[in-house]
């Protein structure tokens, strides 16, 4: 952990970035997704920008020691935002209603030019009559800008023992 | 578990056949019943998974003495394990004493399992190791010896493949694998020191009954409709998917195979642009290496094409892009549970891992590009297939797969766009469940190849000198 006395601010290179702006750019992505904006959504990743979901079986394990749900490069995460655009993606046609709650967001520790934070998720998902939950934590690298934070690793970890019926992840976790 | 399946004596054709064929009209229906029927559905359980030789798991899950793994195999909860002495070994999860399940975690190593309800202690060979209060118990070396644990009648491992039955009276493991021994050998013997499965299992379950997951396995017809949106990606890498010149085979024994040389690269064997200017390199260098090691014929065979095999009834082969290890566990008419493995070379560099495990998972599994759509048609069927229960007019319950039948009567070779595939799974299913088969008209006199060609490889299979038939090329 970095020597903050307050855990609501670090300090990266000569910004601060404080908790307040964490939280506001989780929440600002949890309504761009809810509302299926994706190519606002999309614009917050920086060029080279990853996205994880690893198992439910997880420990821990990077991208190229074990199995994931979810590992996409920066272009496979616009390949995925165009293919959930289509009328095409036939798992996501009518697509699934969210409503995202994100909370315990923490910051963890500062690099060079990066923050690493982590934050509780619970997510509904209704879809065919079916209601999911969907419990996990999120594990980010943002890098810090000017401009504001961008994603450089956003890893969404599910919590649960594995994927319900019918709780296939064809929208964004 | 909701089940919307009304319960309800079966319907059918005449005598109570749930598969109708008919080489007069070219038609070929599955009673829809056979999704959704309770009765059904016991059967099965019954006379195949408790029948026949099911897919369990592969060797290198666990690797060193002592490792275990639970797992659930046609309803029944099983220790995999590998004692300390090296050896692999599968038990009943289930204390000898009153049943209460002996080991509770997923995973782990150990050299005992402790039952927490009355403390009894097994070795991780089965022993019992330690039975508190033991003196109130007779003072015979014959009831310690009855209360070891419960091993599955029969175990059996091809190229790592585990193999479990749950009655002694099966073949031989490479009896029931017939053909497919050969196509999983061909995976075995990718790398060049050998292949492993990774941990990171995707574990998901469908709201679908296990046949959907079949037949959607074998099925070439649905892929360019389905995955419009992953063929347009590939599309846009630079890769174009065809679906000529592909087929299908019935190995027998209700296992499938369709061999596809248009739908993708393959990591370390066929490039494509996706997979980057340092992969195009190593990919002619490692068929260098393949063709040195095997031999040019058998190289091309494992390198060419991809090939999805299906093992009847619950192990589903992806050798595609690169390899998936896919298990079906029937959990409820209208519920399959589904484990996924990726199945790696050992000890390859980083780089090429690290492009093996994005490339598949971007296809293969609940988070993918083209799984979830996959998924969403069979739970689609499983939706749509009550309308039509009790129907007034009792024709309209079936399913068709008569697709590619007239091509089958003039003895073509099954399209993988065609439903050949299913068809022989439906066969074999029934016989295997005891289920009549309507049949009209006479079939082909040939039912089919047992593979994609007649060259035999000798000593292709590592555990066994059975021949096996090979690919010399494509036909």
């Amino acid at each position: 952990m970095s020597p903050t006395t307050s855990g609501a601010v670090l300090n990266v290179g000569t910004r601060e970035v404080t908790r307040a702006q964490v939280e506001d750019f989780l929440y600002r992505e949890a309504q761009l997704l809810d509302e299926w904006r994706l190519d606002e959504w999309f614009t917050m990743f920086e060029p080279d920008g990853r996205m994880e979901v690893p198992t439910t079986d997880w420990a821990g394990w990077d991208a190229t020691t074990a199995g994931f749900f979810v590992c996409d490069d920066y272009d496979l995460i616009r390949a995925r935002v165009k293919r959930l655009k289509s009328r095409k993606a036939h798992a996501e046609n009518p697509h699934s209603r969210t409503h995202r709650m994100v909370s315990n967001v923490i910051l963890l520790e500062a690099g060079a030019e990066t923050v690493w934070i982590s934050a509780n998720f619970l997510i509904h998902r209704y879809r065919d009559g079916g209601a999911y939950t969907y419990v996990g934590r999120y594990e980010h690298v943002l890098k810090v800008d000017d401009d504001g934070l961008r994603f450089r690793v956003r890893r969404s970890i599910p919590v649960m023992e594995s994927m319900d019926p019918g709780a296939r992840l064809s929208f964004i976790l | 578990m909701t089940q919307q399946t009304p319960v309800r004596p079966l319907g059918g054709a005449e005598g109570g056949a749930l598969i109708d064929e008919d080489w007069e009209a070219m038609r070929f229906r599955v009673h829809r019943s056979a999704y959704r029927d309770p009765g059904v559905f016991r059967d099965e359980i019954a006379k195949i998974w408790g029948h026949t030789w099911l897919y369990l798991g592969h060797e290198t899950e666990i690797p060193n003495a002592g490792d275990f793994k639970t797992r659930t195999l046609g309803g029944r909860p099983l220790i995999f394990c590998r004692d300390s002495a090296g050896e692999v070994k599968v038990f009943l999860n289930a204390c000898t004493h009153r049943g209460t399940i002996l080991c509770r975690h997923n995973e782990g190593n150990t050299k005992f399992f402790q039952c927490f309800y009355h403390a009894w202690a097994f070795s991780n060979s089965g022993d019992l190791a330690a039975l508190p209060g033991d003196e109130s118990y007779p003072d015979d070396p014959g009831f310690r010896e009855s209360m070891r644990l419960r091993q599955v009648p029969r175990l059996q491992i091809h190229e790592g493949f585990v193999f479990i039955a749950f009655t002694p009276d099966v073949p031989d493991l490479l009896t029931h694998l017939g053909p497919a021994a050969h196509y999983m050998s061909l995976t075995a013997k990718i790398g060049q020191h050998g292949m492993q499965t990774l941990p990171g299992v995707q574990l998901y379950s469908v709201k679908g009954n296990w046949k959907l997951a079949v037949e959607n396995a074998m099925d070439g017809y649905h892929f360019a409709p389905t995955h419009n949106t992953f063929v347009g990606y590939l599309r846009e890498t630079g890769f174009a998917v065809t679906d000529d010149d592909q087929y299908a085979y019935d190995l027998g024994g209700g296992h499938g195979l369709l061999v596809l040389t248009g739908h993708n690269g393959r990591i370390g064997m066929v490039w494509e642009p996706r997979f980057g200017d340092e992969e195009k390199a190593r990919t002619v260098a490692k068929r260098n290496e393949m063709a040195a090691r095997l031999g040019p014929e058998l190289a091309a065979e494992i390198a060419d094409a991809s090939r999805i095999l299906f093992v009847f009834p619950n192990l589903l082969l992806f050798d595609l892009e690169a390899l998936t290890i896919r298990q079906l566990e029937p959990v409820a008419p209208d519920r399959t549970d589904v484990r996924a493995w990726q199945f790696v070379e050992t000890g390859e560099p980083e780089s090429v891992r690290a492009l093996r495990i994005k490339t598949m998972v971007s296809f293969v599994g609940p988070g993918g590009l083209a799984t979830p759509d996959d998924i969403e048609a069979y739970e689609a069927v499983q939706r749509g297939i009550v309308a039509t229960a009790d129907s007034a007019d009792p024709a309209h319950d079936w399913s068709d797969m008569s697709r590619g039948m007239a091509n089958e009567k003039q003895g073509n070779q099954g399209r993988s766009i065609d439903e050949g595939a299913m068809r022989s799974f439906w066969r074999h299913w029934a016989d295997r469940v005891g289920v009549a088969t309507a049949v009209a008209g006479d079939p082909p006199a040939d039912p089919g190849a047992p593979g994609p060609s007649t060259v035999f490889a000798a000593g292709s299979t590592a555990t066994a000198g059975s021949a096996a038939p090979t690919t010399s090329g494509k036909e």
